[in-house]
C-alpha cells in the first residue's frame, strides 16, 4: 500500500487526561499547547481566519448580498466591474450573462463550495475512518480487505469515475456530494489505519481489553481521542480536495446544475467570454484559489503545531 | 522477497478485476447506449439495428464475461461510435497522453526538487517558508483555471505559446505545467523531509569532518540518497497526471487518451471509458506494485508489513 | 504525401518516446491562410468515420461534400436542384426515376465514374449486409438497374415526395470496383470519390487535410475548387477554437456565441456573419401525462407557460444575431409550414391568469429537460419563476434526454430540431406528431393529417392538412416553438465564404480574396 502525499500520522500525545481533571501545571496540556503553538504559526493563522471569513459570509448571504443571485434581466448583462470601463453602482463585480449579480452569486457561491466540502469531507471521514480503524485495531484479514479495497480505490482515475457516475446518476447537489464523499476516502483510511497500529501497542488498550472492556468502547474512548490529531489533519486536506473537484466537475457541466452560483460554474459559464471580459473566470477562480488555499495552509499548519517536537 | 512478491502481485491482479467489474457495471448502467450510439437523425430501426450489432440485448454477466475475456487477450471491443477496437483508438493517444504526464512531471520534479533541497538547507528560515508557499500554491489552484489562465495570458496576450492542438514540443508546454504545478507541494515535501534526515545521518556527519566541501556532500551523497522515496513517490504521481489529463487535455484540444475519455462519455461510447479506465487502473496498479517493490528492496522491514 | 506521413509519425514517435528527447526539436505549426493557400477550420467533433454511409453526424455530410459527389445538387443559395453526376432525371411513375449519367468523370483514383457505380451504392447500401448507419436515408429505397453504360433506373419502394431531397444530400456515389477491392473498412482508411478535394491526411483526433481535385470535372453546380488545401482541426471546445481564430491557428469557427460574437467583430481581420439554420427551438410539453399525473396535462398550464416565456427577450439577447421567434412547430420556410397559428406572446399576467383557472394560483414544481444552450434554458426558468412555477434544470446528454422524453419520463425538454435540412414538413413536423416513436402526444387527428399529407403528391391537399395540424399542435400548445438557430460564422477576412441555410459549410465553393 503507496502511502502518497502521506499526512504523516502525528504520534499520539499521552494518554487522554481524566476526564474534569487535568494533572500537572495548567500549560502542560497537549491542547493548550496546541493552542499555544496555533497562535504563533502563520500558515494555521492565515488559513483559520480566511476560512472563518468564508464560512461567515456563506451563513450571512442573505444579510450581505446585494441582489437576489438567481433574479437575472437580460437588460443589463456582462455589466463590468467596478474597475472595469462601464462599471454600475449597484453591480460591483458587474454582472453575468444572464443579467445576475455577480457579487451576490459570489457570496452565495461560498455556500455551495462549503457544503459540499464539508458534507464530502464528513461522509468520507467516516467511511475512512472506520475502515482506517478497524484495520488498524485488528489487523489480520481485516487489514488485508482494508488495504485491498482501499488498492482497489487508488487505482481508479477520480475524476474519470466521478464524471461516469455523474453521467449516469445525473447532476444535482446531492449526486456531487455524494459522489464525492464516496471517493474520496482513501487517505483518511490509510491514515487512520497506521495511526491506529501505534496507539494499538499502549499499555492502556491492553489494560482496557484486559479489563474485558468491549471493543466499541475501546475504539471510542482510548483510539479516536489518540488519532484525532491525524483525523484533523486530513480531514482538513480532503475538505480542499472535494472542493476543487466539485469545482472541476461542475466546470466540465457534470456537477452542480445552473442556476446554482458554484464557482466552478461561474469559471465554466464565463469562459466563453474569458478572451473578452477576463473577470469573469478571474473572480471566482480566484475566490476558489484563496479558500482552498485557507484549508490547506490550515491543514499544514496543523499538522506542524501537533508534531510533538516542532518541525523538523 | 519472493513471498513478498507474489503477495504483492496477487494483490494487484484481485485490484484489476475488481475495478473491471466496477467499470464495467458502472458504464452500462447509463440510459439506452443504442440511442446514444444512433445519434439525432435515428429512426427506431437504427436504433434497433445497432442494439442487435453490438449485442446490449443479451444479459448484463454475459456481455461482461465476454467483454473482461476479450480484455484478457488484448481485445476491449469496439468503439460504439468509430467503429474500430478500442485499443486502436487507446494506442493511437496513448503517446499524447504518455508524453504530457512525462513531461508534466519534469516540471514538477524540476521545480521541487530544488525547492525542497533549498528548504531543506535552513529549515525554518525564509527560503524554507517561501519554497513551502511556492509548492502550496500549486496545491490550491484549481488546474482547469490554471490552464485558462495560462491560455489567456501566454497565449492569447503574450502569443507565446500555441493554443491547442499536439502539433510540436512546444504545444505541450502550457498543458504539461497546469498539470505539474499540482503535484510539486507532494514531491517538494518528501524531499525536503528526506534530505534533513539524511543531511542528519551520520555519515553527512563523517563527509563534512573529512573535509569534504559543501556542494559535494550535497549532491553527491545527500540528494541521491534523499530523492529515492521521490522516485516511487513520482511513479505514482504519474498515474495521477494521467487522471488529470482529463480535464487539461479537453483544454488545450490535446488528442490524447483522457481527452478521448471525456468526449466518449459525452457521447455514451462506453466501450471506451471502459476501456480507459481499465487502461489506466492498470498503469497505476503496475506502477504502484512497482513502487513497492522498489521501497521494499531499499527498505528490508517494509517486507514483512 | 509519404513525405508528409512520415514526417508526422517521426513527430508522433518524438512526442511518445520521450518529452525530454523532444525539447531538442522544438517545432513550430505551418503557418495557414491565404499566404500559404490553406484554409484550416475548427469543428468540435471528430467524425465518427469518414466513410459516409457509418456516419450520421453533421460533420460528416459537410466533409462528404468535399469527397463525393451526389447525383443531384441542391443550389444552397437558391434552393434549386441542378445536375451533378446525373445530367438529367425523369420520374417514370412515383416510384421510378430514369437518371442520365455525367460522362468523362472519374474517381480519385483514377477509376471511371460509370453506370456501375450508382447501381452498386443504390443496392449495396440499402442492403443489411452494408450496415448502413442511418436507416432512413436508404430506407425507402428498393434497387437500382443498369439502363446503358450512362443510364440508371431507381426502383424506389413506396411513393416518396422527399426523394430528390434524399438524392441531393445523403447519397454520396461510391466506386463499385474499388469497394469490391477493399470494402468499407478500406474506404474508411484512404476515401475515394469523385468530389472536389481528395483527403491527403488523417490524424485521428487531431486533424484531416485535403487536397484541391485537379481534375474534378466542369460543371454548373459545384464549380471548380479554388483554394488549394483544407484543414479540419478538431478542437471541442469552442473557447478554445476562438482563441485559435484569434491568434491565426484557425481561418475559420462557426457556432460562434453571442459573447464571443460581440468581442469578434471589434477585431480588423475577422468577419462575422451571421446566417439562419432550419433548426428550431421548442419546448415540448407532456401533454399525454406519460411522466405521470402534473399540472403540465391541463392546456390551460401549457398556454399559461407559453405566454410567461419571453421569447422576444431572449432572441435579442442571447443570439448573435439573425435569430427569429418562430410560431409553429417547424421551421418557417418548409414546405407547409403554416404560419397563421395561435402565437403566444409574452404576458406574464396572462399566464399567472390561466394558472389560476387551472387551479395552480401559486404556481407549482417541474422539471425542464436540456441538452444545450443552457444560457437559454436559465433564461427561461427565471421567465416561470417569475409567474410563480419553480423549474429545475435536468441537463444531460442528448442521447439520454431524447430517450427521456421518448420513453415518457419527462415532462418538459427544451430540445432543438434541424429537419436533416430538408425543405419539407415531413422532416419536422411530422417526425414529432405522426404517431411515431418520437410522437409522445398520439393525438390521433393530427397524426392521420399529417400521413395525408406525407403521402400526397397533391400541393394544395398537403398544405391544407399540414395547416390544419399546425393550427391544433399550437391551439394545444404542445410545443412552445421557440426560435430559429442562426449559425454565427468567423473566419479571417481574407477569405470570400457565403454561409447558407442548410447548415453545411460549403468550403468548395469558398475562395480567397
Amino acid at each position: 500500500m503507496t502511502d502518497m502525499q502521506a499526512a504523516p500520522a502525528a504520534s499520539p500525545t499521552a494518554p487522554a487526561p481524566g476526564p474534569g481533571k487535568v494533572p500537572g501545571k495548567a500549560p502542560a496540556g497537549p491542547w493548550a499547547r496546541m493552542r499555544r503553538r496555533s497562535l504563533r504559526h502563520g500558515g494555521v493563522m492565515f488559513g483559520a481566519i480566511v476560512l472563518l471569513g468564508f464560512i461567515a459570509m456563506a451563513f450571512l448571504a442573505p444579510l450581505l448580498a446585494p441582489h437576489d443571485p438567481l433574479s437575472q434581466s437580460l437588460s443589463t448583462r456582462l455589466i463590468d466591474p467596478f474597475w472595469g470601463a462601464k462599471p454600475h453602482p449597484d453591480h460591483l463585480l458587474g454582472t453575468d450573462q444572464l443579467g445576475r449579480d455577480y457579487l451576490s452569486r459570489m457570496i452565495y457561491g461560498a455556500r455551495i463550495s462549503l457544503t459540499i466540502g464539508l458534507v464530502a469531507m464528513v461522509i468520507s471521514g467516516v467511511i475512512g475512518t472506520a475502515m482506517g480503524v478497524a484495520a488498524g485495531y485488528f489487523g489480520g484479514r481485516i487489514d488485508h480487505f482494508v488495504t485491498f479495497v482501499v488498492t482497489t480505490r487508488l487505482s481508479m482515475p477520480v475524476i474519470l469515475v466521478a464524471l461516469a457516475v455523474v453521467a449516469v446518476a445525473g447532476s444535482s447537489l446531492t449526486v456531487v456530494v455524494l459522489v464525492l464523499g464516496f471517493l474520496l476516502w482513501d487517505r483518511f483510511a490509510v491514515v487512520m489505519r497506521s495511526a491506529t497500529r501505534q496507539v494499538r501497542d499502549h499499555e492502556y488498550v491492553a489494560a482496557a481489553q484486559a479489563l474485558g472492556m468491549p471493543v466499541s468502547r475501546i475504539v471510542m474512548s482510548e483510539i479516536l481521542p489518540n488519532v484525532l490529531g491525524a483525523l484533523i489533519v486530513v480531514a482538513t486536506l480532503e475538505m480542499a480536495h472535494a472542493i476543487l473537484l466539485e469545482a472541476a466537475l461542475s466546470f466540465l457541466g457534470l456537477g452542480v446544475q445552473p442556476p446554482t452560483p458554484s464557482w466552478g460554474l461561474m469559471v465554466s459559464e464565463g469562459r466563453k467570454a474569458m478572451f473578452f471580459k477576463p473577470w469573469l473566470i478571474a473572480i471566482p477562480g480566484a475566490a476558489l484559489f484563496v479558500l482552498v488555499l485557507a484549508i490547506n495552509l490550515l491543514g499544514d499548519g496543523l499538522r506542524d503545531v501537533m508534531a510533538p517536537e516542532g518541525r523538523s | 522477497m519472493l513471498g513478498f512478491l507474489l503477495k504483492r502481485a496477487a494483490l494487484a491482479l484481485a485490484v484489476a478485476v475488481t475495478v473491471s467489474i466496477i467499470s464495467f457495471l458502472l458504464l452500462r448502467a447509463s440510459g439506452d447506449i443504442a440511442v446514444a450510439v444512433a445519434g439525432e437523425g435515428a429512426t427506431e430501426a437504427d436504433i434497433e439495428a445497432i442494439r442487435i450489432q453490438f449485442g446490449f440485448d443479451r444479459p448484463l454477466i454475459v456481455q461482461y464475461f465476454e467483454w473482461a475475456g476479450n480484455a484478457l487477450t488484448g481485445d476491449l471491443g469496439q468503439s460504439v461510435y468509430f467503429r474500430v477496437p478500442v485499443v486502436e483508438l487507446i494506442g493511437e493517444r496513448m503517446p499524447v497522453t504518455m508524453g504530457l504526464g512525462a513531461l508534466a512531471l519534469v516540471f514538477a520534479v524540476a521545480l521541487s526538487i530544488p525547492l525542497g533541497v533549498a528548504a531543506a538547507l535552513r529549515p525554518n528560515s525564509i527560503i524554507d517558508r517561501l519554497s513551502l508557499w511556492i509548492a502550496v500554491l500549486g496545491q490550491a489552484m484549481p488546474s482547469f483555471w490554471f490552464a485558462l489562465l495560462l491560455m489567456l495570458v501566454m497565449g492569447v496576450w503574450w502569443r507565446w505559446l500555441p493554443i491547442s492542438g499536439a502539433g510540436g514540443f512546444d504545444h505541450y508546454i502550457m498543458p504539461a505545467i497546469a498539470l505539474g504545478y499540482y503535484a510539486t507541494p507532494a514531491i517538494m515535501r518528501l524531499t525536503r523531509a528526506g534530505m534533513i534526515e539524511v543531511l542528519e545521518s551520520d555519515y553527512i556527519r563523517t563527509a563534512h569532518a573529512k573535509g569534504l566541501g559543501t556542494g559535494k556532500v550535497l549532491f553527491k551523497h545527500a540528494l541521491r540518497n534523499a530523492v529515492i522515496p521521490v522516485v516511487s513517490l513520482a511513479a505514482v504521481q504519474f498515474g495521477f497526471m494521467l487522471s488529470g489529463s482529463i480535464v487539461i487535455e479537453s483544454i488545450f484540444a490535446l488528442p490524447g487518451v483522457g481527452h478521448l475519455a471525456w468526449i466518449s462519455l459525452q457521447r455514451s461510447d462506453f466501450t471506451v471509458v471502459q476501456g480507459i479506465v481499465l487502461m489506466l487502473s492498470v498503469i497505476y496498479i503496475l506502477m504502484a506494485l512497482v513502487a513497492d517493490l522498489f521501497n521494499a528492496w531499499l527498505d528490508p522491514r517494509i517486507r514483512v508489513a | 504525401m509519404t513525405t508528409f506521413l512520415a514526417q508526422r509519425s517521426a513527430r508522433r514517435a518524438l512526442l511518445g518516446a520521450a518529452a525530454a528527447a523532444a525539447l531538442a526539436a522544438p517545432l513550430t505549426p505551418a503557418l495557414a491562410g491565404k499566404a500559404d493557400d490553406t484554409l484550416t477550420f475548427a469543428f468540435e467533433q471528430e467524425v465518427e468515420a469518414l466513410n459516409f454511409y457509418q456516419s450520421t453526424s453533421r460533420d460528416g455530410v459537410i466533409l462528404s461534400r468535399l469527397i463525393w459527389d451526389t447525383l443531384i445538387w441542391r443550389d444552397p443559395y437558391t434552393g434549386d436542384y441542378k445536375p451533378l453526376l446525373a445530367t438529367s432525371w425523369t420520374w417514370v411513375d412515383n416510384v421510378t426515376i430514369d437518371f442520365e449519367l455525367r460522362e468523362g468523370v472519374t474517381f480519385h483514383n483514377g477509376e471511371t465514374f460509370d453506370a456501375d457505380d450508382v447501381v452498386f451504392t443504390f443496392n449495396y447500401f440499402p442492403s443489411p449486409e452494408a450496415k448502413t448507419k442511418s436507416q432512413q436515408t436508404v430506407s425507402w429505397i428498393k434497387g437500382a438497374e443498369k439502363l446503358g453504360d450512362y443510364k440508371v433506373r431507381l426502383h424506389l419502394k413506396n411513393p416518396f415526395p422527399a426523394a430528390l431531397e434524399f438524392l441531393a444530400s445523403p447519397l454520396p456515389i461510391y466506386p463499385d470496383e474499388y469497394m469490391a477491392e477493399v470494402g468499407q473498412d478500406g474506404m474508411e482508411k484512404n476515401p475515394i470519390g469523385t468530389g472536389p478535394y481528395k483527403v491527403a491526411n488523417v490524424v485521428r483526433g487531431e486533424t484531416i487535410e485535403f487536397v484541391k481535385n485537379d481534375g474534378y470535372f466542369p460543371n454548373d453546380a459545384k464549380g471548380a475548387p479554388q483554394i488549394g488545401k483544407l484543414v479540419m482541426r478538431t478542437l471541442p471546445d469552442k473557447n478554445t477554437q476562438l482563441a485559435e481564430l484569434m491568434t491565426g491557428g484557425i481561418d475559420w469557427m462557426w457556432k460562434v456565441e453571442v459573447d464571443q460574437a460581440e468581442g469578434l467583430r471589434s477585431m480588423p481581420d475577422l468577419t462575422v456573419v451571421d446566417a439562419e439554420t432550419m433548426r428550431i427551438g421548442y419546448l415540448g410539453f407532456d401533454a399525454a401525462g406519460t411522466s405521470g399525473d402534473h399540472p403540465l396535462t391541463n392546456v390551460k398550464v401549457r398556454q399559461a407557460l407559453s405566454h410567461a416565456i419571453d421569447r422576444q427577450a431572449i432572441v435579442d439577447n442571447l443570439f448573435p444575431g439573425g435569430a427569429r421567434v418562430v410560431n409553429s412547430a417547424c421551421f418557417p420556410e418548409q414546405f407547409g409550414c403554416e404560419q397563421d397559428v395561435t402565437a403566444y406572446d409574452h404576458d406574464p399576467e396572462k399566464a399567472r391568469a390561466l394558472l389560476a383557472e387551472a387551479g395552480f394560483p401559486d404556481g407549482f414544481d417541474m422539471t425542464l429537460d436540456v441538452y444545450r444552450n443552457r444560457e437559454m434554458a436559465e433564461a427561461m426558468i427565471g421567465d416561470l419563476a417569475k409567474v410563480g412555477v419553480d423549474a429545475t434544470m435536468n441537463y444531460g446528454k442528448y442521447a439520454a434526454i431524447r430517450d427521456a422524453v421518448r420513453s415518457g419520463g419527462s415532462q418538459a425538454g427544451y430540445l432543438t430540431w434541424g429537419s436533416n435540412s430538408i425543405g419539407d414538413i415531413s422532416a419536422s413536423t411530422s417526425v414529432f406528431f405522426k404517431g411515431g416513436a418520437d410522437d409522445i402526444y398520439q393525438d390521433p387527428e393530427v397524426t392521420e393529417w399529417l400521413t395525408t399529407g406525407d403521402t400526397s403528391t397533391d400541393p394544395e391537399v398537403r398544405k391544407d392538412v399540414y395547416s390544419k395540424a399546425l393550427k391544433k399542435i399550437a391551439a394545444e400548445a404542445y410545443w412552445l416553438p421557440l426560435w430559429s438557430y442562426p449559425y454565427t460564422y468567423a473566419f479571417t477576412s481574407d477569405l470570400d465564404f457565403t454561409p447558407t441555410s442548410d447548415e453545411i459549410p460549403h468550403f468548395a465553393l469558398a475562395r480567397w480574396k
